[in-house]
């Protein structure tokens, strides 16, 4: 009964909260259970209470919230605490398992003693070298086998200077080949390559995001340039017969490397030779279409061309030319919106079930533009994700969930957001978030928790989630702060203090300050105070650390002023004066405010040391301000002086 | 019976006493079971089981390939299990190195070992501040 009541609260809420306040409303539900009807009277905190619930049970039974990740090594020494380091070991360990590939591959004879039964083929060495030696087809099929790119064409070359023909196959096959890899050599230099540019990214990024480096790593990734008459086009120009195959690879060729107006000259061609396409090839064309057209419209009208020559052609579409389809509007803007919903309806008319990657560019379309519209889009899109398990069927897939939340967070919807954890919690769709992902997906979520829930469950999230699930940015660390101050729990900040260090935020300036100006707004209790002061005390000596790896970091006028004040709260008095004479004075020349005045005169008061109260007026008078008049009075009235000291 | 006094079999003779021992070395191999445990397990010397010869000779090629691998930091000897068609071998390191180059370490060892052995491998690793002194001798 609890469950049917907690599915009809979750639709009639969602169907409701369209301005989702504060105030308790009273929703009534009708309750089906055994053909009997009654009413229920549910306030929305309790609702509230329930979706939390729902989504705290998805988590706790799919992750283990005591431990990080079970690829690091279970010891305190060598469990990642924060999101940068836990991407450095991670990639060092697979750079780990690189090298001892790279040996054992140097050294195969070492290594390929089958001495175990039964063989285990997965742990021998790979036999790349070909078998096959002289000028023959036969060699050239086995190189394209191996995936030797030079190696092929050198062969093939030899073989067309010999005067020997190569069947039409095995010169398709080449080309399939030639085009695959962008006519640049295949495995190990190109992923030498990859792995230094994902090396340095992965330690750089998380200080400063370079976009040039991030183009280049882009560019790397998704194969090189297509160059000026290289060897798939020379060898294409001297193909005697070609039928419709050679032409469709090489425009998918030319498509994949980034020469799409060439691709699309060469589909001219296919058409003039009476040839046809295959479902692949238009799959290329239509993600061509945006670098072929600059205006939406026109964008979508090469688009529909490309379709009806489908059509024409008698070739049936498959998922991945709707998602093209889809891949394409997402660049069109307004016309991206209003012909989306068709080409979904389409999908459904052709009886396509759609993959994740479909969700994520209709979710994109609709939810990235400057206006957001209503949230009826992505209710219907959770509504599908969440009754199946998906498989991976297009590598866009993956960006769905990260998609997602950010919609959820875009338009402050909470409730949406446990949804959307539901679905990712069915089956096997946890798969499609690695670590990267995995990261920001949950620390977008938190930012969400931060806004728009209670701060008892806000901290239970953060206390579990915290090192095991994803590391918060420092961005998270903010929430958590406003959210901790708006509902007036500011006795939690040391321990977000020290969660700090352990992250290795203790040098943010922005989170400093907003950590200071916190603790030392109003007087607190003297337990909180004195846990305060001992913040206090680690700031102070994060910028007067000298010397060893960093810098020592600037003070801000009202950092120092923040800090003298929760030090003069305590009673600490040389602390206070410390901080005061030394740094605000003499070192960047700030002047303290009257509010640090005053309260280091009452922390004189009440340690009951004139000489610092003193050393306090002779200062400001020194400085010329407008209050040492006042607080001069002040100290004559409130302290019993010697003669001496008047 | 009791033992000769000519024995020198894994002992470490007593010195000044500024000779820092962990446990394992400090007790002699008369004190397994007693009050050392073994440091490679494996079902080859059990009645009528095979291949105690192979093991042993793995055990000290895995020994000097991880005293090789992590220069200076093992802190004691590595402890090696086997469980079925899996090696698990438990290492106790002294903080030396950053935890990036461990694991660096960590994912050859793993790999080459598993390729060499053709079994699946695992690294357990376990950190101290300095090595553990059972006593000095």
């Amino acid at each position: 009964v609890l469950q049917t009541l907690a599915s009809t609260v979750n639709r009639v809420s969602s169907s409701v909260d369209r301005g989702n306040g504060l105030n308790c409303l009273t929703h009534a539900l009708t309750l089906h259970a055994g053909g009997s009807y009654f009413y229920f009277g549910v306030n929305e905190r309790w609702d509230f209470y329930n979706c939390f619930l729902q989504g705290f049970h998805f988590w706790s039974t799919r992750f283990d919230p005591t431990a990080a990740h079970y690829m690091f090594q279970d010891d305190p020494f060598l469990m990642p605490r924060n999101a940068a380091n836990s991407r450095l070991f991670a990639l060092s360990k697979e750079s780990g398992r690189n090298a001892a590939k790279y040996i054992i591959k140097q050294f195969p004879q070492y290594f390929d003693k089958t001495f175990a039964e039964p063989n285990v083929p997965c742990l021998m060495p790979e036999t790349l070298t070909p078998q096959v030696e002289g000028v023959s087809e036969e060699a050239l099929k086995e190189r394209i086998h191996l995936r030797r790119v030079k190696d092929s064409v050198d062969l093939f070359d030899q073989l067309i200077q010999a005067g020997t023909p190569v069947s039409l196959e095995t010169t398709n096959s080449l080309l399939d080949l030639l085009c695959f890899y962008g006519d640049e050599e295949s495995t190990t230099e190109k992923a030498g390559e990859e792995k230094e540019d994902l090396e340095e990214p992965g330690v750089n990024a998380s200080e400063k995001a370079t976009p040039k480096r991030q183009l280049e790593r882009g560019s790397q990734s998704s194969g090189s340039r297509w160059r000026e008459n290289n060897n798939a086009e020379r060898i294409f120009k001297i193909m005697p017969e070609r039928n419709a195959h050679s032409y469709c690879t090489m425009i998918r060729g030319m498509v994949k490397h980034g020469a799409s107006a060439k691709a699309y000259d060469m589909y001219i061609d296919l058409l003039n030779e009476r040839h046809k396409a295959d479902v692949h090839t238009f799959n290329a064309l239509i993600t061509a279409v945006p670098s072929l057209k600059d205006r939406f419209l026109e964008r979508w009208e090469l688009a529909k061309v490309f379709l009806n020559h489908m059509a024409q052609q008698e070739v049936q579409p498959n998922l991945l030319t709707f998602n093209a389809l889809l891949k394409t509007l997402r660049r069109c803007g307004g016309v991206g919106r209003s012909m989306s919903l068709l080409v979904i309806k389409e999908m459904e008319a052709l009886d396509i079930e759609p993959s994740l990657a479909t969700y994520d560019h209709l979710i994109f379309i609709f939810y990235r533009g400057v206006d957001l519209c209503s949230s009826g889009i992505i209710s219907e899109v959770l509504d599908d994700v969440e009754k199946r398990s998906f498989t991976p069927q297009d590598p866009d897939d993956a960006n769905f969930f990260a998609t997602a939340m950010q919609a959820c967070c875009d338009l402050k919807d909470i409730k949406l957001a446990y949804r959307l954890n539901k679905a990712m919690e069915k089956g096997d769709n946890w798969k499609f978030l690695d670590m990267d992902r995995l990261n920001a997906y949950w620390s977008k979520f938190f930012s969400l928790l931060c806004m728009m829930e209670q701060i008892d469950v806000v901290l239970k999230w953060y206390k579990e989630m915290s090192s095991s699930l994803f590391y918060p940015t420092p961005k998270n660390i903010l929430d958590l702060l406003q959210a901790l101050d708006a509902a007036n729990h500011l006795e939690v900040i040391p321990s977000v203090w020290e969660d700090m260090k352990q992250l290795g935020f203790n040098r943010r300036q922005e989170l400093l300050e907003e950590i200071l100006s916190l603790m030392s707004r109003e007087q607190h209790p003297e337990e909180i105070q004195l846990a305060f002061a001992k913040c206090a005390e680690d700031i102070k000596a994060v910028h007067e650390q000298t010397g060893r790896e960093q810098a020592p970091l600037e003070w801000t006028g009202s950092a120092l002023g923040h800090v003298a004040l929760l030090f003069s709260r305590v009673g600490r008095t040389q602390d206070a004066w410390y901080v005061n004479m030394m740094e605000q004075f003499q070192q960047i020349n700030r002047i303290p405010t009257d509010q640090v005045m005053d309260e280091f005169l009452n922390c004189a008061k009440q340690t009951n040391c004139p000489d610092e109260a003193i050393k306090l007026v002779k200062l400001a008078a020194s400085l010329g301000l407008p209050s040492s008049q006042r607080l001069k009075s002040r100290m004559e009235k409130e302290f019993e002086l010697s003669e001496k000291q008047k | 019976t009791p033992l000769s006094p000519q024995t020198r079999a894994a002992r470490v003779r007593v010195g000044k006493g500024d000779k820092p021992v962990t446990y394992e070395k400090a007790h002699a191999p008369h004190y397994i079971a007693h009050r050392k445990g073994w440091l490679s397990q494996h079902t080859g010397n059990l009645a009528g089981e095979p291949g105690a010869a192979e093991r042993a000779l793995e055990d000290a090629f895995l020994r000097r390939f991880l005293y090789g691998t992590f220069p200076g930091i093992l802190a004691d000897e590595v402890v090696l299990k086997r469980r079925a068609n899996l090696l698990v071998i438990c290492a106790v390191l002294v903080r030396g190195l950053a935890p990036a180059k461990l694991y660096f370490l960590v994912g050859y060892a793993e790999t080459l070992l598993a390729h060499f052995y053709k079994c699946p491998v695992r690294l357990e690793l376990q950190t101290v501040p300095t090595k553990v002194v059972y006593k000095y001798l």
